[in-house]
């Protein structure tokens, strides 16, 4: 935009009264004004309705009407005030350059230019050590901002507190029994001690009543009885898998809908889950209760970096 | 004042009403419940309940000694399990030779790739699929829907008892549910932790794979509910009495019944239960859309 | 009193000549420059109704047990934040409705940045001079949607304690540092030593909020330095604004709006439930409900995670999740720095280094309208791919169908919204006044036999021809000029 007219300051002439521009914009003024009072009567009544539904009650709804209708009229009344009954103009403000002139932006330049470098370029040594100074101030002021947050991950993520002979209980801390799933049941699980732990989370489902589910290779005796146990964190998002379907013998990540085929290793079978569910390799005692026979031997939940 | 009735403010606006209409009215519980059967919230089984359209077959005349009989006590609370009366059986080897054997065979042994066995399954896995209109099966595909129920609740349990009669003491049994003294809290803790998965928190169902899906739970009955968590019908995990009591199932019914079924809305209307899809349809449709068009009438000037 | 008033203020602030030009600057009338007010309005609402909630949420992980009105959660362990959001919707008085009007008003906050966005965008008012404000523009949209996600976590409840869970594994993906990020952020592997509501807390109620308003303030401060775009018409040129003033007509119709907007926001909060938390229970990170979304802003993000498939890189001893990383960091990460970067680009591509303070009209510009329903097109598709379960169920659809139609469909939709808007353009082009409301013809028969056709009477809004734009006038004669007579009339310099 080049807007070559210099700033002037000009005489505004004040215009008539029954000048065009300052008509209203509605046809009827009157009719517009007896709407709008209206309006604002109604909302001048919400109000007063507002107060008497606080004072006598509680219920959103009463609270709600009479609010909004308050203000829907009040603001219905202001606008159609403003609208229908103001000046209809139009009117017009002329616009203006951003830019600075030539000579202003060269002043501007060369202050920087010129003055900064003067300085700067004489004493290189204090410039430098003015920006290694700050420069490390940056760095180690984002320890406590940053670092004093929480501890480092180290192998948390890699453990959880299943070892060889954690019993199975509810969330309850009720120790599980190997005949109290019937076939198609299934049961959230802790290691005893730890229950609601979030990494330790187990989902175990009873297929079959004796034979050994299908197990991949090296997997066939972490079953017992038909039971199976994965790590109930999706290995997607880490959501819990808790939804089986049991005609289909399959585990679906209510979050994402990835599925796991809980007779092939909980392998994914659709969506964006990568890996399997961890097996966790159970055991029956003497005394009929189910326990761990090992601990996961991998990483349970989603994916990150360490993770081999 | 003329412009303001114009068509081209009327226009939008009764549209943006209708939309905004079949919005909360779509997303409405209550347009959802009116579309199917009965509903009844009675914690007993009733064998009085107005009779239904009379099924193919030989309608039965209910005996009212048999009526009797089979009633649980209404003062108590806990899951009750008695047998199916004996004059059920003859009665309902009829009809289920007249409406149910043309798929599941005359000994209810099922056909293969046709229809399931039935024996060993038990009265309650029959009286859950008859009671809640799934059998007869309308058309076959990949889930039964519910559907108002062809039998009434006497031909339905004179159905289960001659099925039960075929493996006695085998199966699922009929549970009489008596949600009187029932601890809604536990039944609260138990519902997220083991059905909220698939049936959702709210209880409204959603799809499963396959093209299976999780059912609403706003029609079931107590009967239905016990029934199905100890019987795991279609895709349900079973869950029997060593991973849900008789007292906790009694507890999830009691829940289902009395808040899933009856959920406290006091924030207005409930939008379906199923968070922020709704929430966000009726936000963008209802409330941008409507300041839209208020910003059309404000800033238009013709 | 006014005038003593103002002069004393002026004494000290000098205000006068500044202030007069603030009421005089023109507002064009054009319905599409309000949709931005609409965020405004609803920000005013968080504000208010922000402070409200404030004063009752208890923002700790302690566990107490619940005693208050819902009964069926009497007895249970639950969180103080969950606790107290709880207890702000039943026992305090119109606590409800403040509860779900800021939330209401989060989601329409955030429905009317985009709309007011997609008007920006599709007239070009985001080139020359106004980058800046398109950039600080951007940044609040991204800064509400942060908030919104904060907020929308900090009743703890079941749903939105799943959202916290995905964050965690979000902030896990990135490779190299993630897992010290989640760490760090959480105080400790999921769901960390308790502190993570507390955080989220000051960040929502302080400082993105904070960050937001001077962000704000600089939209609105650029807004009143640059002055309005507008559209093509009688009298409007490059160096000139065409309108209503700001005070009175605009201040009215503003005002009025501001209301409206509140009224809208309310009856929402009252009459449309959202979020009922006491319904979700406490949230445990073994417990999970299906048919679980994040609020619709998040949506894209949650439909495009959906989506992918399960690309995992594995080597060298280490795992970078792609199923995560890219479509939760990357694909986010390119869409702003789309949004952001959008000036330049298109001014690189059209070596277009003028001023514009005219609006295009779509259509005048048919790449970038394509361009611009083609990204609707793409962030529309991931945002339906998040209800793809809801979707399975509402229509009886295999839920794998459902997925496969919009991994194809974010996709394919793009390219082709792209192309038919392409075309739509361009026709609309070729034909002038096309939309536009036309005068009936009336065929008339002369005595002689002979047809003419003439057009009809006007009929209302037909003739409507604007004035010729003037000054906004300082001074109104009260007198009618011919009944001045001797004092002189004042005058202003400007």
């Amino acid at each position: 935009m080049s807007d070559e007219s210099p700033r002037v300051e000009e005489p505004l002439a004040p215009i008539a009264l029954d000048d065009p521009h300052l008509q209203p914009f509605a046809k009827h003024p009157e009719g517009a004004q007896a709407v709008a009072a209206i309006a604002m009567v109604v909302g001048f009544v919400g109000f007063i309705g507002f107060g008497v539904a606080y004072w006598i009650g509680n219920d959103s709804q009463w609270q709600a009407l009479t609010l909004g209708v308050g203000l829907l009229a009040l603001g219905f009344g202001v606008t159609a005030w403003g609208k229908y009954l103001m000046p209809q103009g139009p009117f017009v403000e002329e616009r203006h350059d951003f830019h600075s002139t030539e000579a202003e932006r060269d002043a501007m330049t060369a202050a920087v230019v010129e003055r900064g470098g003067m300085v700067v370029k004489r004493r290189k040594l204090l410039g430098g050590l003015l920006a290694l100074g700050s420069a490390t101030m940056g760095v180690v002021l984002l320890f406590p901002l940053v670092r004093s947050l929480g501890p480092k991950p180290g192998n948390t993520l890699f453990e959880t507190n299943w070892k060889t002979g954690s019993r199975l209980v509810t969330v309850d801390g009720r120790e599980v029994r190997a005949d109290d799933l019937e076939v198609d049941g299934v049961l959230t699980v802790f290691p005893k001690g730890f229950q609601g732990s979030s990494p330790d989370q187990v989902i175990l489902i009873r297929l079959a009543k004796t034979l050994q589910p299908l197990q991949p290779p090296g997997r066939t005796e972490w079953g017992v009885l038909g039971y199976v146990a994965y790590s109930k964190m999706c290995t997607h998002l880490g959501c819990p898998v808790g939804l089986y379907q049991r005609q289909t013998q399959q585990l679906v990540c209510p979050c994402h809908q990835s599925i796991f085929d809980v007779r092939a290793g909980a392998i994914p079978q659709f969506g964006p889950a990568p890996r399997p569910l961890p097996q966790l390799p159970i055991t029956v005692d003497s005394a009929g209760l189910l326990r761990a026979s090992g601990g996961f031997d991998q990483a349970v939940g989603p994916g990150f970096w360490e993770r081999p | 004042m003329r412009r303001l009735l114009q068509a081209r403010y009327v226009v939008p606006a009764v549209l943006a009403g209708c939309v905004g209409m079949v919005g909360l009215l779509g997303f409405s519980p209550g347009a959802a419940q009116a579309v199917d059967g009965p509903s009844t919230t009675t914690p007993v089984p009733q064998l009085t309940s107005p009779p239904l359209p009379t099924p193919i077959g030989q309608p039965t005349a209910p005996s009212a000694s048999s009526v009797l009989t089979y009633r649980s006590p209404s003062n108590q609370t806990g899951i009750f399990y008695t047998d199916l009366p004996a004059a059920f059986i003859a009665p309902g080897q009829a009809l289920f030779a007249s409406n149910c054997s043309s798929c599941h065979g005359q000994d209810a042994n099922g056909a293969t790739g046709v229809a399931p066995n039935l024996q060993r399954l038990g009265a309650g896995t029959v009286d859950f699929w008859v009671s809640t209109g799934r059998m007869p099966l309308a058309n076959a595909g990949v889930q039964a829907i519910r559907k108002p129920p062809r039998f009434n609740r006497l031909q339905t349990l004179e159905i289960a008892a001659w099925v039960q009669s075929l493996t006695p003491g085998v199966g699922t049994k009929v549970p009489l549910v008596g949600t009187g003294s029932a601890d809604l809290e536990a039944g609260n803790t138990l519902f997220t932790l083991n059905c909220a998965a698939c049936h959702t928190i709210t209880g409204s169902g959603d799809a499963l794979m396959g093209g299976a899906y999780a059912p609403g739970l706003h029609l079931a009955t107590t009967t239905q509910i016990v029934e199905a968590i100890r019987s795991g019908p279609g895709n349900m995990p079973r869950f029997g009495p060593g991973n849900i009591t008789n007292t906790q199932a009694r507890d999830i019914a009691a829940y289902v019944q009395g808040v899933i079924q009856h959920p406290s809305n006091p924030g207005g209307f409930a939008l379906g239960g199923i968070g922020p899809v709704g929430e966000g349809f009726v936000g963008l449709l209802l409330g941008v859309g409507i300041l839209m068009l208020v910003c059309f009438w404000i800033g238009e000037r013709t | 009193m006014i005038d003593k008033s103002l002069r004393w203020i002026d004494d000290r602030l000098g205000i006068a000549k500044g202030g007069r030009t603030f009421l005089d600057k023109i507002f064009p009338d054009h319905w599409s420059f309000m949709l931005g007010e609409i965020a405004l309005y609803s920000f005013v609402v968080l504000l208010a109704t922000g402070v409200f909630l404030s004063l009752y949420y208890i923002p700790s992980a302690n566990e107490i047990v619940y005693h208050g009105s819902y009964l069926p959660l009497h007895g249970q362990r639950v969180s103080e934040a969950y606790a107290s959001s709880v207890s702000l919707s039943f026992d305090v008085k119109s606590g409800l409705l403040m509860r779900q009007a800021h939330h209401w008003a989060a989601d329409i906050f955030l429905g009317s940045i985009a709309v007011h966005m997609a008007r920006v965008f599709f007239t070009g008012a985001f080139r020359k001079p106004r980058e800046f404000n398109w950039i600080v523009g951007v940044s609040m949209l991204i800064l509400g949607i942060v908030n919104g996600f904060l907020g929308y976590s900090l009743p703890d409840d079941l749903v939105s304690g799943t959202g916290i869970r995905i964050a965690f594994s979000i902030v896990e993906s990135i490779p190299l540092v993630g897992s010290y990020l989640a760490f760090f952020l959480f105080g400790g592997n999921y769901p960390g030593n308790g502190v993570i509501i507390p955080r989220f807390y000051i960040l929502h109620i302080l400082i993105v909020p904070l960050l937001i308003m001077v962000l704000l303030g600089a939209h609105l401060g650029l807004l009143v330095k640059q002055k309005h775009t507008q559209f093509k018409g009688k009298g409007k040129t490059e160096h000139n604004v065409v309108g209503s003033p700001m005070f009175p007509t605009f201040m009215a119709k503003t005002t009025g709006f501001l209301f409206m907007s509140t009224a809208a926001i309310f009856l929402l909060g009252g009459f449309a439930q959202i979020n009922p938390i006491w319904q979700f229970g406490q949230y445990e990170p073994f417990q999970i409900s299906y048919a679980v979304q994040p609020d619709w802003y998040m949506g894209w993000l949650d439909g495009a995670a959906r989506i992918m498939p399960s690309w995992e890189w594995v080597g060298w001893g280490h795992t970078i999740p792609l199923e995560v990383f890219l479509p939760a960091v990357i694909f986010p990460g390119i869409i702003f720095n789309i949004l952001i970067l959008w000036p330049f680009i298109e001014s690189r591509h059209t070596k277009d280094l003028a001023y514009h303070n005219l609006l295009d009209r779509p259509r005048d510009r048919p790449k970038r309208t394509a361009a611009g329903a083609a990204m609707l097109m793409l962030l529309g598709m991931t945002f339906f791919a998040s209800s793809t379960d809801v979707m399975a169920n509402f229509l009886e659809l295999p839920l794998k169908s459902v997925l496969w139609f919009f991994r194809f469909a974010v996709i394919i939709a793009p390219i082709i919204a792209y192309f038919i808007t392409y075309k739509i353009c361009n026709e609309m082009r070729a034909a002038e006044g096309i939309g536009k409301r036309k005068r009936a013809q009336v065929v008339l028969r002369s005595s002689t036999g002979e047809y003419t056709t003439v057009d009809s009477e006007p009929r209302p809004g037909d003739g409507y021809e604007e004035l010729e734009a003037i000054p906004v006038p300082t001074y109104i004669d009260l007198v009618p000029p011919e009944l001045v007579t001797g004092a002189g009339v004042r005058r202003v310099m400007r």
